[in-house]
């Protein structure tokens, strides 16, 4: 039977039930706008942390201690990475920069007459700040008794901390430090690559003299700088290469590995594995969430379905009619079957841009940057279509297979 | 009456059994031929089993013994989807209660069996169209059925019944929901249809309905009586 027969007809049945299609079609609304909602707040944000990691740091290797089975890279380390791991390291081939770095312990930090408790003061090499990173003034010399901030502690002062201004850190002995802040950044090179850091107030300030963690390097025997975490740069076209070589030696004859439980793993990390595990995280978060949102597109289903064996029923006699004049049983079940689909066709017509506005409310709420998942959204309006068929073809069987003279006696 | 190439229908030894706890036993062994062009109509008390011969004949339903043969097409051995084709092209229904789709405008129904033909929209429309005019409604094309009177919609259910020029016309007792003046026009339209040349099967309880056919077949408790030539005499 021609398709555009059975739409019109199917057309005229919705049109003479509109409050019950629409409540229907409400069902399917729901399930598929929640599945879009939930999909495309999962991609955006994947998309912002994913975009934030590889336009600034494709080229660098992460390296810490974890312990096994953590893979929690935001915890206290222990500063097991010494002064003769990073000579060594500087040493692998492809290997452009080593940038140490170490938390400073301070009580307090005070510009003018305001004092900020408790600030996380890093301390790292000139090597750190590139000219890309800095917004005003300079890098601080290598044992200069000067400190860079980041632009959030720069903006934590109610009178904005600018370059020849000074700080005073009070130090856990009590003891307290006066400093020139020489730079304000915004960011540094070899930052971890999660975005939240980076929003972190900070001070910067140079190993030597402020960073006094030390230990004896089993290798050379004396007391050294240690670090928790290490930050290479390295050649982005060796990456897998340098980064193996890497790996190698802090599983081998590292310092670190002699300084660290031997349940703790030494992993040397490139950005891009943080893309991959940050995108695989959420990937399966969003899955998760928007398996439990096809559960309404399920109670969608189970509504498109209702409906039809009420219209199979309601229609018995029209059924018999069309049989009497030739319809055979699958002309009989297309007319239901396109029912069925149309139902769920315009649910889903209904429910993407529904689930797009509110996952763009979403993304706005969250203050990430909105972007679309193409394939959840066909997947999403195919999902509809086969909905309203799959839950169709039950009633349209038992239409098909009414008996036409039983039919044509139905009141 | 001889086996012939102008046999429209041929019941030869067909009985229908219904199995509702007990057996009922609509029809018994009838056997009946209708030649192309005839005119025949059966009358009988309620009961008897003239629904089920229509039904039979126009392959809305299967014989438990014997053979319906239509326009040379064994209806009783045909599949489903066979009798769906036979009751499209072979048989037009029109029946005591109109049976025309709600919905749909009149021009809609009378093509609805040209749907299932597989015939193009333009074509559709035209013919239905044009069948419409032929028995009166060439201004009522697009009402429903709620929106036409008892005889306008039978003669829609005619029109429908004549769209794919099937080589048979069953009609179930079709002035029984109508007026007497409205029966009397349907009747009319009958006859010109015959005239025409069309081959018609009637059912009716009413004497002077049948008297409009060129012979009536007295069913009983599911036996043909007697088949009445309306000239005169008995058979
Ligand atoms: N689907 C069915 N199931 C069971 N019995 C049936 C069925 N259809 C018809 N019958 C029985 O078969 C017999 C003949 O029925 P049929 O409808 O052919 O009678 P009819 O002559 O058309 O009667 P009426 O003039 O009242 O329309 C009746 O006894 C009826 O009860
Ligand atoms: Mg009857």
């Amino acid at each position: 039977m021609d398709t555009g027969e059975s739409v019109r007809i199917t057309l005229r049945s919705i049109r003479a039930h509109k409050l019950r299609s629409a409540l229907t079609v409400v069902g399917v609304v729901i399930g598929i706008a929640s599945v879009i909602t939930f999909a495309t707040f999962g991609a955006s944000v994947e998309a912002e942390i994913v975009g934030d990691i590889e336009t600034s740091n494709a080229g660098n290797i992460y390296v810490f201690g974890t312990p096994a089975g953590d893979d929690d890279f935001d915890r206290t380390l222990q500063p097991v990475f010494t002064e003769y791991d990073i000579q060594q390291l500087e040493e692998i081939a492809g290997v452009q920069a080593v940038l140490p770095r170490g938390i400073v312990q301070t009580q307090s930090v005070r510009h003018g007459n305001q004092t900020l408790a408790r600030q996380q003061v890093t301390a790292v090499r000139p090597a750190s700040f590139t000219q890309g990173v800095l917004v005003e003034g300079r890098s601080f010399g290598a044992d200069e008794e000067a400190v860079v901030v980041n632009e959030r502690m720069a903006g934590s002062f109610s009178e904005n901390l600018t370059t020849g201004e000074r700080l005073t850190m009070t130090m856990p002995d009590g003891g307290e430090r006066n400093v020139t802040v020489v730079g304000v950044v915004n960011g540094t090179r070899g930052e971890v690559p999660v975005s939240e850091f980076a929003r972190q107030p900070r001070v910067y300030v140079p190993i030597d003299p402020f960073y006094e963690s030390v230990v004896e390097s089993p290798s050379v025997g004396v007391r050294q700088r240690a670090y928790p975490q290490v930050t290479l740069v390295i050649d982005p076209r060796e990456i897998p290469e340098t980064q193996s070589a890497i790996q190698t030696y802090l599983s081998g004859e590292s310092d670190a590995r002699s300084l660290s439980a031997d349940d703790t793993e030494l992993v040397a990390r490139s950005g891009n594995d943080f893309v991959e595990e940050i995108s695989d995280v959420i990937e399966r978060i969003t899955r998760f969430v928007t398996g439990i949102a096809v559960i309404a597109l399920v109670v969608g289903a189970i509504g498109i379905a209702n409906v039809m064996l009420v219209s199979v029923t309601e229609r018995t006699r029209e059924i018999g009619i069309m049989k009497a004049v030739g319809a055979r049983n699958r002309d009989v079940m297309q007319v239901f079957l396109v029912e069925a689909a149309l139902l769920g066709t315009i649910g889903s017509l209904l429910g993407v841009p529904l689930g797009l506005l509110v996952g763009y409310g979403a993304t706005r709420y969250a203050e990430v940057t909105f972007s679309l998942a193409p394939l959840w959204m066909g997947l999403a309006v195919g999902v509809g279509v086969l909905v309203g068929v799959v839950a169709g073809l039950y009633p349209a069987w038992r239409a098909a297979r009414v008996d036409p003279i039983d039919a044509l006696r139905h009141e | 009456m001889s086996e012939s190439a102008n046999t429209t229908v041929r019941v030869d030894g067909v009985s229908k059994q219904y199995d509702l706890g007990g057996t009922v036993t609509a029809l018994d062994d009838v056997s009946l031929d209708l030649s192309a062009g005839s005119y025949t109509a059966v009358m009988g008390p309620s009961g008897s089993g003239k629904s089920t011969l229509l039904n039979l004949i126009g392959g809305l339903d299967t014989p438990s013994s014997g053979q319906v043969v239509v326009n040379g097409q064994d209806v009783s051995a045909a599949s489903e989807a066979e009798r769906a084709d036979i009751r499209g092209t072979e048989v037009g229904f029109v029946f005591q209660t109109f049976n025309l789709m709600p919905r749909l405008t009149a021009v809609e129904n009378v093509a609805l069996p040209l749907v299932f033909d597989g015939w193009d929209r333009t074509r559709r429309r035209e013919r239905a169209a044009s069948l419409l005019s032929s028995v009166g409604l060439g201004d009522r094309t697009d009402h429903v059925p709620a929106e036409l009177s008892g005889g306008q919609r039978q003669r829609v259910a005619i029109a429908r019944a004549l769209s794919t020029d099937p080589a048979l016309i069953l009609a179930d007792e079709p002035t029984g929901n109508v007026d007497t003046d409205t029966g009397a026009q349907i009747l009319d339209l009958f006859d010109a249809l015959h005239a025409a040349g069309n081959t018609f099967l009637l059912v009716t309880h009413e004497r002077h309905v049948a008297e409009r056919a060129e012979r009536i077949v007295h069913v009983e408790d599911g036996h043909i009586r007697s088949v009445e030539d309306v000239s005169g005499g008995q058979h």
